[in-house]
């Protein structure tokens, strides 16, 4: 009995030991844990801070023709159009080059009714007022935000003016400068007995003392001349006479009414003065003063028989190309200014077709390719620059300049932002400047006095407009 | 047996007719109209009747541009005698005599534009015949031979006769080969001596030949403008002196955009060159039927 009572009370023992919850050890405080959680967030995409111009057509197509820039600058055209997409999704693009018949093709291309809806037009040839005055071209003040036309320097973007409206984008521009070959204009250095640095085979003159104003030009021709036989590498502006006369001469070509020329005036003699006394020294190579294109002067200075010539450092590269011999002697010295004080106009601009299908589509195009960003990128493609003040603040245009190429860089800013259009709109500017052509070749060949040149042209320039 | 009327021919004859009609006629016919009209070309054409002809009558450097195109005719009697005597003496039976011929018509195809440009180079003043004339110590300075009014047209010309002397060459070439041998043997025989063999003989044979020379080549002379183009850079000449016809109404059409007066200039040219191919003809072929 008592054994099984013991065992009974030995069950129950194990029974209540195994149900019964012992008086729980005191659990550890579990230390916090950390729970990292990504929570993924795609962002809502803002808009694109180079998509300025607002109500792009959808699904528009826009044919923009450049002038002289293909195939160097391909990639860069193809670079700029696909970040254009990005910015106006769904607009199409075509882009075609044209060279030495742009102008022809443009014409043609207007007469036939399918002009490029985006144009590049040069500004300092004059093309954005010879198309806007025909009203081919969409004026701009009022379609562009002021916000955006502030991205320019005023002085740009108020150019080509006609009947006080602008027609163009200011794009990429030149820093006129001189490229002095330094085996004429100075010599070729030796070294004399005594270890002297000697000049022999050229003029002996220093690229530092090169003329800072166009009136002393022609005693640099005649020394030039006189000391190595060279002649100078002289052209007139042919298709824009007036322009010249104004920029180097100071000269007043039309009276304020605009009904009457006036640029038989002292100045005017002044200025033609300076080319007849060139000429008759025979100081200047007569072909290229009246060249039809600028490029004859620059295959003059790139046969290596000029001193100098006068141009965009955009150019050296060609100089390069063509006679990598000449371009170790190349010193580049800023322009001569004219009576003026104005350096000149702004190179390159463009324009909109007035008769385009996709108006905002075409200014949006027109803005995007002289925006800072895209005039940054071109400039550290070739020596031109850009129309925007922001634009200098890209670290590129404060860097030391390397290459020969570059060292107009420093100063550009201040130089471009000097930069304007002081022409008038002259009417009928392509027979005007017919009748200058005409009529001061009489002076500059014909013994006729400056004064009586300009006093026919005058005359027979008012019958026209009469 | 009547012949029955058939189209087919005509149908045949259609895509030609329409081509001509496409880009002959079609052109002739606006520019007939664009002569009456004030016409940029970028603007529409707008109605003034004669005044384009009227402005021509009274503009002085049209008048020096035809005075410079019959000037330019006198390659016509130049291209004749050149390419005759190089016919001639072409026209042997010599070992090599074909590698002449060939060399001789190399200009021709050689194309005026690139030929220009290379004359031009070569008469710059940096250019080789100024540096070789130095060189032998017949210039002391270089000249500027595209810069002197009075060499612009005579050069012009001379590039002219360059260039075509091969191509009339050959044309009389084949003039001189279809001449029978036995009119030289007879003229040997009659004691002729060379010179008089060619005289009676080589030159009336040719009469076909010189009369298609002479109008081919003076119309060509009336319409030359890519050799003034390419020697004068574009510019025509200092003070207009290569100015021609066909240079001036490319100025005025493409330079100027004054199509209207372009197009009467063409209309001008037009009545001239007709005129003068039928005078051409009839004076030529009038001595044909004298010698007849």
């Amino acid at each position: 009995m008592r054994n099984k009572l013991f065992i009974l009370l030995v069950l129950v023992s194990v029974v209540l030991a195994s149900c019964g919850t012992a008086t729980p050890a005191p659990q550890a405080i579990p230390s916090p844990v950390t729970v990292i959680q990504q929570v993924v967030v795609t962002p809502t995409p803002g808009p694109n801070p180079e998509a300025v111009i607002p109500n792009v057509e959808a699904n528009a197509t826009v044919t923009f023709w450049t002038f002289w820039l293909s195939p160097t600058f391909d990639q860069y055209i193809k670079d700029t159009i696909a970040r254009f997409n990005q910015a106006y999704p769904g607009v199409t693009v075509k882009w075609e080059d044209h060279q030495a018949t742009f102008q022809d093709d443009l014409k043609a291309a207007f007469a036939a009714g399918n002009a490029p809806d985006v144009i590049n037009l040069s500004v300092g040839e004059g093309w954005v007022s010879d198309y806007a005055t025909q009203g081919l071209l969409l004026p701009l003040d009022k379609a562009v935000p002021q916000s955006v036309k502030d991205v320019y320097f005023p002085g740009l973007w108020s150019e080509q003016l006609v009947n006080g409206q602008n027609f163009q984008f200011p794009w990429y521009n030149f820093v006129a400068v001189d490229l002095i070959n330094t085996q004429i204009y100075t010599g070729t250095p030796s070294k004399d007995a005594s270890g002297n640095t000697v000049y022999t085979g050229g003029a002996g003159l220093n690229t530092a003392d090169f003329p800072k104003t166009t009136d002393g030009i022609p005693a640099l021709c005649a020394t030039i001349k006189q000391k190595t036989g060279t002649l100078c590498d002289i052209r007139l502006t042919v298709n824009d006479l007036l322009s010249q006369m104004v920029y180097e001469g100071n000269v007043k070509v039309l009276s304020d009414d605009g009904k009457t020329f006036t640029f038989n005036s002292p100045e005017g003699v002044a200025w033609l003065q300076m080319y007849v006394d060139m000429v008759k020294a025979g100081t200047v190579d007569k072909t290229v003063l009246l060249a039809d294109q600028d490029r004859d002067s620059l295959n003059l200075f790139e046969t290596g028989k000029a001193a100098f010539y006068q141009t965009g450092p955009n150019l050296i590269r060609d100089v390069r190309a063509n006679n990598p011999g000449l371009y170790g002697y190349l010193a580049v010295v800023p322009a001569p200014v004219g009576k003026s004080g104005v350096g000149g106009k702004g190179g390159m601009g463009i324009s909109v077709n007035a008769k385009t299908k996709y108006p905002n589509a075409a200014i949006a195009l027109a803005q995007f390719f002289t925006n800072p960003t895209s005039m940054v990128a071109f400039s550290k493609l070739v020596s031109v620059y850009p129309s925007s003040p922001s634009a200098y603040d890209d670290p590129f245009f404060s860097a030391p300049s390397a290459a020969i190429e570059d060292s107009a860089k420093p100063a550009a800013k201040d130089y471009i932002s000097k930069l304007a259009d002081i022409v008038p709109a002259v009417p009928n500017k392509a027979d005007v400047n017919a009748i200058v052509l005409k009529h001061i070749q009489d002076a500059l060949f014909n013994n006729v006095s400056a004064q009586a040149a300009l006093d026919a042209a005058v005359a027979e320039a008012n019958a026209l407009i009469k | 047996m009547t012949k029955k009327f058939t189209l087919t021919p005509y149908f045949f004859l259609v895509p030609a007719v329409a081509a001509i009609a496409v880009f002959v006629l079609y052109p002739i016919f606006a520019v007939v109209y664009y002569s009456f009209t004030d016409y940029s070309i970028v603007t529409p054409p707008i109605w003034v009747g004669l005044r384009n002809y009227q402005q021509l009558f009274h503009d002085s450097i049209f008048w020096k541009a035809l005075e410079h195109s019959f000037i330019y005719l006198l390659v016509t009697p130049t291209l004749i005698i050149l390419s005759m005597v190089l016919a001639i003496i072409v026209n042997r039976k010599l070992p090599g005599i074909s590698a002449f011929r060939a060399v001789f018509f190399i200009p021709v195809i050689s194309g005026s534009i690139a030929v220009g440009i290379a004359w031009r180079l070569m008469l710059d003043t940096n250019g080789i015949i100024n540096g070789i004339l130095l060189a032998v110590g017949a210039l002391k300075e270089p000249i500027q031979w595209l810069a002197e009014p009075a060499l612009t047209l005579p050069l012009c010309m001379l590039l002219t006769v360059w260039l075509g002397a091969g191509y009339y060459m050959m044309i009389f070439l084949a003039g001189l080969q279809n001449i029978p041998e036995e009119l030289y043997d007879a003229a040997v025989i009659d004691g002729c001596s060379s010179w008089q063999k060619h005289w009676y003989v080589s030159i009336p044979g040719l009469r076909p030949q010189i009369t298609f020379v002479a109008v081919i080549s003076s119309l060509a002379a009336l319409q030359v403008f890519n050799e003034v183009f390419t020697l004068t850079g574009g510019l025509g000449g200092i003070l207009q002196s290569g100015y021609t016809v066909v240079y001036y109404l490319w100025q005025q059409a493409f330079r100027l955009s004054h199509a209207g007066k372009a197009s009467a200039i063409a209309m001008v040219l037009l009545v001239i060159t007709l005129l003068f191919s039928v005078m051409n003809i009839r004076l030529l072929e009038s001595g044909t039927e004298a010698e007849a």
